[in-house]
């Protein structure tokens, strides 16, 4: 009797388990597995290197590669010679990229935005031409983009010199284009009927711009003006290339420089200086972003359109 | 600033293309005070760009639009005195509902009382008082068209311009918010210019009716004109079922009557032009046509024999397919009385078309019988072109052109 029960229960056993295996690879109902571990892989991948070098600045010896026991202010401010805080070379390289990023951000969103108000409602010939034109600097090498403008600012533009003021001119050229596209994608996915709404109510064009055009498109703004700041603080071919010198160094020049002679872990200090930064602007972004629309949101929404912030449409 | 007190909307000869498409083809229309008047016709008919064109979103390639009697042709949207309601109600996400409606107000030189008083008023008016403080997201679908709707109408304009309002809702709200929509037009006293595909809409709603198709106003007249006498066979065939059938003109019969030629038999046509000769199109409703046993006694008129295809039970009346021996199908409907005779299918009956109801159409570019406006020779002439390239139209509606 029970003989027979255990033999039809085998192979219902084995069918049950090779079902479970077979589930655990593609079960449509359940968990991605195997997305899940691609991405875990990719994210561990990625940021290993970045911790790593972090974890050095916290070295309490003069090597960047081995390990000699934790200080964590020696190399920020510690260090009477060679900490960031005290090396006047350190000091100026970390000043001189905020001072670039800050500017970019603050020149190229403004103008970015306009331009991609005017490139988004321009119907009619050249406006095809016009938006083509606007991904050039994000298709060009960066290096070619680099000694184009040395070139020019050289030869054409005789009045710019290689300085502070010619670097902004540079990377405000180069990171314009990321407004325009981000801003842009937003403007074509909310369509004109809000704008025509507004004309519609007896708003001024000028009303409109303000009162709902620049509200519905602050996401994208705030989304643009952090990339802006992103790619802006860590260039270096461009910085490099209309640098004047010493004293326009950034600190990925520094950094640079520093690993073909002797560095130490004051160059990982500086370098995880600008990865704090960065997370400082990515909340700050945040926080002004749930300040400025705090009265917007359905409840739960905030988070998700913030997620949408960088959604960048090609259309 | 959006004040209006006169509230007539006359459009004349307007035109616009995009490209090589003439998406609206010298449309006049002229539209009094306090009417509710509907463009009524397929996508693409031109309809929504008209709307566009009084708005001032779109500019017409030539025509002029005059709203109060005023000129419309150098005004910018924000200074016409017409709002829209639109389509998918374009709402500001950003607002909540009470400043969605007072948007229109702020703009212009309104105290704040008085912005406060008539948004609430206008918000009380589609019953919506309570949720001045909500976010457009946070409403159902049918209290976003309202609140679009009281948008609009807190400015008080000459006309309110309304572009498938009731398109995007599900068809028991549709036909509440029909009725409500209504009863608010005749509240407000407002010109209502509104826009749909949807027959019944513009059927119950309308004081008139345009109806569009290919750019052209086929037919204007009150909804039970339209239904009742349509001239055309686009109107006859997109304004409820139709029995379309292809004739030949010989006529009058002497007593005002046409008498046409369809599958070789001569039928009489009372209702349409009597004079009319040459290839046309002859249509009678479903619900007109009678049907008998083969062998009654019958001394009527147009009779035909035919057989029946399909019977098909539909509750409140029977939908029969017959196939006439004119070499056509046409669509009966038989009230269901509980005591008709009924017809199975195959059976041969006996088919009457009474002349009463039978009407001669009007082919599509042929001038309207009651002399139409010889002015516009481009008009007229494209169109004859026009029907000589679709072969379909007999010599006289080409001499009409010429």
């Amino acid at each position: 009797m029970s003989a027979v029960a255990e033999e039809t229960r085998k192979p219902d056993t084995a069918a049950r388990l090779l079902h479970r295996v077979r589930a655990l690879v593609s079960n449509p109902h359940g968990r991605p597995r195997a997305l899940m571990t691609i991405t875990w892989i990719y994210m561990v991948w990625t940021i290993l290197p970045v911790l790593i070098a972090i974890l050095f600045s916290f070295n309490d010896g003069r090597s960047i590669s081995v390990w000699q026991g934790f200080d964590a202010t020696r190399w920020y401010w510690g260090d009477p010679v060679n900490s960031v805080w005290q090396d006047p070379g350190l000091q100026s390289a970390l000043w001189q990229s905020l001072k670039l990023a800050g500017l970019d951000m603050l020149i190229a969103t403004p103008l970015g935005v306009l331009l991609a108000l005017g490139l988004a409602r321009w119907r009619g010939y050249g406006s095809r031409p016009a938006n083509f034109l606007m991904l050039f600097p994000l298709i060009t090498p960066e290096i070619v983009m680099g000694v184009s403008l040395y070139l020019v600012f050289q030869y054409v533009y005789v009045f710019v010199e290689p300085s502070t003021t010619a670097q902004v001119l540079g990377q405000v050229t180069f990171s314009i284009s990321y407004v325009v596209i981000v801003v842009r994608g937003r403007l074509l996915s909310i369509g004109r009927q809000y704008e025509e709404a507004a004309a519609d109510l007896g708003a001024t064009p000028a009303q409109c711009l303000r009162l709902v055009l620049l509200p519905l498109m602050l996401p994208a703004i705030l989304a643009s003006t952090m990339i802006v700041f992103a790619i802006s603080i860590d260039n270096f071919v461009i910085a490099q290339w209309l640098s004047c010198g010493a004293g326009c160094d950034t600190v990925p020049i520094k950094v640079y420089t520093a690993t073909r002679s002797a560095p130490l872990p004051s160059i990982n200090a500086v370098a995880a200086i600008m990865v704090y930064l960065t997370l400082a602007a990515v909340v700050l972004a945040y926080v002004v972003y749930r300040f400025l629309t705090r009265g917007e949101r359905a409840k739960g929404q905030g988070q998700s359109e913030f997620a949408q912030m960088g959604s960048i449409d090609f259309n | 600033m959006n004040q209006g007190t006169d509230g007539t909307i006359q459009l004349t000869n307007l035109v616009k293309r995009f490209g090589d498409h003439t998406a609206v083809d010298h449309i006049t229309m002229d539209i009094p005070s306090g009417e509710f008047f509907s463009m009524l016709g397929p996508s693409g008919c031109g309809k929504t760009t008209t709307l566009r064109m009084i708005a001032g979103f779109e500019q017409p390639d030539s025509g002029t639009i005059l709203l109060n009697g005023r000129n419309m042709e150098h005004e910018p949207p924000h200074k016409r005195p017409v709002n829209t309601v639109f389509q998918n109600y374009a709402l500001f996400p950003h607002l909540n509902v009470f400043d969605n409606v007072a948007f229109g107000l702020r703009r212009g030189k309104l105290s704040k009382q008085e912005i406060n008083r008539r948004t609430s008023e206008a918000l009380d008016l589609v019953m919506l008082g309570e949720f001045g403080d909500r976010r457009p997201s946070e409403l159902s679908g049918g209290q976003q068209q309202r609140v679009a709707l009281a948008r609009a109408l807190v400015l008080k304009p000459a006309g309110l311009l309304l572009d498938e309002p009731l398109g995007a809702l599900d068809a028991k709200l549709r036909r509440q918010l029909q009725i409500e929509l209504k009863a608010l037009q005749e509240q407000v006293g407002i010109t209502f210019i509104y826009v749909t595909h949807d027959q019944d809409e513009a059927l119950t709603m309308s004081d008139r009716i345009a109806v569009m198709n290919e750019g052209q106003v086929e037919q204007m007249g009150t909804p039970s004109e339209i239904y009742e006498a349509p001239e055309t066979a686009f109107v006859a065939d997109f304004l409820g079922a139709s029995n379309l059938m292809d004739a030949t003109g010989h006529g009058d019969d002497g007593r005002g009557r046409c008498r046409v030629e369809v599958g070789g038999h001569e039928l009489i046509a009372a209702l349409g032009n009597s004079s009319a000769t040459g290839g046309r199109k002859v249509t009678i409703r479903p619900e007109r046509v009678k049907l008998e046993k083969p062998d009654a006694p019958s001394d009527a008129e147009n009779r035909v024999s035919g057989r029946v295809q399909r019977s098909i039970y539909i509750g409140s009346a029977f939908q029969l397919i017959v196939e006439l021996e004119l070499g056509c199908t046409i669509e009966v409907e038989i009230q269901n009385t509980g005591d008709q005779k009924r017809f199975a299918v195959g059976e041969e009956v006996r088919a009457v078309l009474p002349p009463e109801a039978l009407r001669v159409l009007r082919n599509r570019n042929e001038p309207r019988e009651a002399a139409a406006p010889a002015a516009d020779d481009t008009t007229s002439t494209a169109a004859a072109d026009r029907g000589v390239a679709s072969g379909g139209t007999p010599p006289r509606a080409r001499q009409a052109g010429a």
